[in-house]
């Protein structure tokens, strides 16, 4: 694809107050619309909420986006949550990139606000950066061994190995002592009810 | 406990420890070490006819050493299993067992350790937590005055399967004490030792002041506490129960414990900070309410697994408040203590919503991974051209390269991980990696470094660590200067050589290379990789004339959110110091020299269209290689 095809989407995330306190994601939307590629940007309170998902959805669908960055939070948050809404709207899950201007950027620098605005573009103009040489990919599908481990045979362990058997599950507990029981199996009497531990 | 033995769906292995752990979500293989018992399960009836006989006496560590078991024996008389073992490490093989088992013939001197796989979808830790040891608070006297036991102690003493039947005595002379003081937060809320609150302490304690007095009715009890905590339900009601009862609660951590030689009583000197006043108390028995800690092995089970660990030690959950169970290797979950001091109902309820979780993944035939794996070039493979290489085969930490000599390396999808490290090896670019290619990376720096790039940290990131320890110091709103950006990929080694210089070339003013540290690596040896090309680089960069400071290698956690922060407030410090001719200058005098380096990446027509210097993007405007 050249880059005269792409046709990106920026969407910035106010995130309640949690970004918008610091910075105007307005005025990180303004200069997206600048980058090379990008043919919209907007903004919404919380992106991933439905509200939010749906103007994803529907700037896709107007505009023929064929790529989205979301400004917002950390990958580890968000990302299946975009990766699902842009697939939902026909486009390829890793077509989506999260730009981290939360955790990463007005978290961290709230008492700089102008420096963090500029962050706040950059790492924009970063994830537009990415997104335009991203290759489309089809996640791999492994197969499940449907047998579940239980490490460590103590109160947490066997009640985990408990409900895991109960769901019909083959479920392995394995114990490093010769008996299981763990710390609760030492207890006399236990809190708050005073029944015996074993 | 005899629920697990008798579940027709659980298998208990019992005597048994983890050596190790491979493959992913849905399909791990799990070698477990399954030590000898040198005793026939099939046979052992458990009835106990054996231990009698043995003249071998060694410490029981279920009874904290308090009383002696057998060479051959079971931890307790409520053992699951009910088989009983040789320690082997004490048996003087007198064969007396062997003969009061008689024709039962459960005894096997002959048995080996067993090492056995298991395919497993998903994965729950439950490894729990270990009792602070207060010997290393002399104050207290622990393993000094008989009359001073922890809380453990207690608890085998008082009870009924335990070595005095419960019959309370204290240590110095068995005699029934007529007072008790407990003191709390030993070795924890202390920042000599822990910081954090063992949780289920202030209860136990609570607990075992109640048990006494019903007891022994007339013993004074007295609890020093620095503040008793009753977070969940009925825990106030049963405080208050306490205090009805008529057992003391003294607002004060005791700053001395001593004995009286002739009694074997103890004194504890305090401040009742309610009353403002010191004080100081004569009994008969102190009991030490020592915290949980991590356990000893938690590093080695950490590494097996690649979990990570939070600041006190135990295992670290993916988030804090949505995702409390799942640890950061996925189809790996966490329950009980092992992720956090825990009582017993908040340790079932964890093993409950870990159970939950693992079942989640199995609860169909098949689950979706991230398709980011690697991919050869064939064209440009070396191998293939008849040029003895094998870079990547060293670098991937899954066997999942081979290359012969005369054909292009060969990468096997199914065992690749996708960290990335082969990719960045490869001094021909032969090898790419989805979703993290040399362009994306690049395409990132060019934007990263359009304005301004000499006021610039340009920060490399792993995935699973430090980009981890990155969002960790914003969750805690930890503040550092805004010059760094960052460029995330899976593992610290995908950071190509390349990326540094590069970032360089466009003029950056400091690059971070971070990842996590080496236990913790999420592919095994990635960071290994890493870390081995890292000082090749550092040395690297420095004949190019960048001065050393500017490059910096760490190695941060995704707990360590506080040594991310000071990483770049350090940088950043060092940049502002650092004369801004200086960096130009350095810059300018290297360009040449890099762009030689990185000539072979305009092969490639997307890394030519991003090499190529345009007025708007490239500070300079030279044409690379020109």
């Amino acid at each position: 694809m050249t880059r005269e095809e792409l046709r990106i989407g920026v969407f910035v995330c106010s995130c309640g107050s949690n970004i918008a306190s610091v910075i105007d994601p307005a005025e990180v939307a303004a200069y997206a619309r600048t980058l090379p590629g990008v043919v919209t940007a907007r903004t919404n309170l919380y992106m991933c909420g439905d509200p939010g998902q749906n103007a994803i959805k529907d700037e896709i669908a107007a505009f023929k986006l064929n790529r989205v960055v979301v400004a917002a939070c950390s990958v580890r948050m968000h990302e299946p949550t975009f990766r699902n809404c842009v697939a939902e709207a026909g486009l390829n899950p890793f077509f989506m990139e999260l730009a981290n201007i939360r955790e990463q950027d007005t978290w961290v620098h709230a008492h700089e606000p102008e420096r963090a605005l500029l962050k706040a573009k950059e790492i924009v103009a970063a994830a537009v950066a990415k997104v335009s040489y991203v290759a489309p990919l089809t996640p791999l599908t492994v197969p499940v061994t449907k047998a579940a481990m239980v490490i460590g045979g103590g109160v947490a362990g066997i009640s985990a190995a408990l409900d895991l058997g109960d769901m019909g599950i083959t479920t392995y507990l394995v114990e490093k002592e010769q008996s299981i029981g763990g710390t609760m199996a030492q207890l006399n009497k236990t809190f708050p009810t005073m029944d015996c531990s074993i | 406990m005899v629920d697990a033995a008798r579940h027709p769906k659980v298998e208990i292995l019992a005597y048994s420890e983890v050596e190790r752990v491979d493959g992913y979500i849905g399909n791990f293989r799990v070698g477990i070490n399954r030590k000898p018992w040198y005793v026939i399960h099939d046979r052992c009836t458990g009835c106990g006819d054996c231990a009698p006989v043995c003249p071998i006496e060694i410490p029981n560590s279920f009874e904290i050493g308090i009383a002696p078991r057998k060479a051959i024996d079971v931890p307790h008389g409520q053992a699951v299993p009910l088989k009983y073992a040789i320690d082997m490490d004490h048996c003087i093989q007198c064969y007396k067992c062997v003969t009061a088992c008689g024709s039962r013939a459960a005894i096997d001197f002959s048995q080996q350790a067993e090492y056995v796989e298991l395919d497993v979808g998903s994965i729950v830790v439950a490894t729990g937590f270990d009792s602070f040891d207060p010997t290393v608070i002399p104050e207290y006297g622990y393993g000094v005055y008989p009359n001073v036991i922890t809380a453990m102690e207690l608890e085998r003493l008082d009870n009924s399967a335990g070595p005095t039947a419960g019959r309370l005595i204290r240590p110095s002379d068995g005699r029934e004490p007529r007072s008790m003081a407990i003191v709390q937060c030993v070795g924890s809320r202390d920042r000599r030792f822990n910081e954090y609150c063992s949780g289920f302490c202030c209860m136990y304690a609570i607990k075992n002041a109640i048990l006494m007095k019903q007891m022994i009715p007339s013993m004074e009890i007295t609890i020093f506490y620095m503040d008793i905590r009753t977070p969940a339900k009925g825990y106030e009601e049963f405080y208050n129960r306490a205090r009805e009862m008529g057992i003391r609660f003294i607002h004060g951590r005791p700053s001395q414990i001593t004995q009286d030689p002739a009694t074997g009583n103890l004194f504890v000197e305090a401040e009742d900070q309610e009353l403002s006043q010191v004080l100081e108390l004569e009994t008969e028995l102190v009991v030490l309410s020592s915290a949980a800690i991590p356990r000893a092995d938690a590093g080695d089970v950490s590494s097996k697994l690649t979990l990570s660990r939070s600041p006190g030690g135990f295992f670290m959950e993916y988030h804090p408040k949505l995702r409390p169970v799942d640890s950061p290797t996925d189809g790996v979950f966490l329950a009980g203590a092992a992720q956090g001091p825990k009582d017993i109902p908040a340790s079932v309820a964890q093993g409950s919503a870990a159970a939950s979780r693992a079942a989640r993944v199995l609860s169909s035939d098949t689950w979706e991974i991230e398709p980011i794996i690697a991919r050869v070039d064939e064209n440009v493979c070396v191998s293939a051209k008849g040029t003895k290489c094998g870079l990547c085969v060293s670098a991937c930490p899954y066997t999942a390269i081979s290359c012969v000599t005369g054909e292009p390396a060969m990468i096997t999808s199914a065992k690749c991980h996708g960290c990335g490290g082969c990719v960045a090896e490869c001094p021909h670019s032969a090898i790419s990696q989805d979703h993290f290619t040399d362009a994306q990376i690049v395409a990132q720096l060019r934007a990263i470094l359009a304005d301004k790039p000499e006021e610039k940290i340009v920060a490399f990131m792993c995935h699973w660590c430090s980009y981890g320890g990155a969002d960790m110091a914003g969750t805690s709103h930890f503040e550092y200067p805004a010059d760094s950006r960052g460029i995330r990929v899976m593992c610290s080694a995908r950071m190509d050589q390349d990326f540094v210089l590069e970032a360089y070339r466009r003029g950056a003013g400091m690059v971070l290379l971070s990842g996590c540290h080496p236990q913790d690596c999420h592919y095994i040896t990635g960071q290994r990789v890493a870390a081995k090309r890292f000082d090749r680089l550092l040395q690297a960069v420095e004949r190019l004339g960048i001065s050393p400071e500017r490059t910096r290698v760490e190695w941060i956690s995704a707990s360590e959110g506080d040594k991310y922060a000071r990483v770049i407030t350090e940088m950043s410090e060092t940049l502002k110091r650092l004369p801004r001719e200086q960096i130009l200058a350095e810059n300018r005098g290297a360009r040449e020299a890099i762009e030689r380096r990185l000539r072979r990446w305009k092969a490639s027509p997307q890394m030519a269209e991003l090499m190529a210097s345009t007025a708007g993007d490239l500070p300079g405007g030279e044409e690379l290689g020109s």
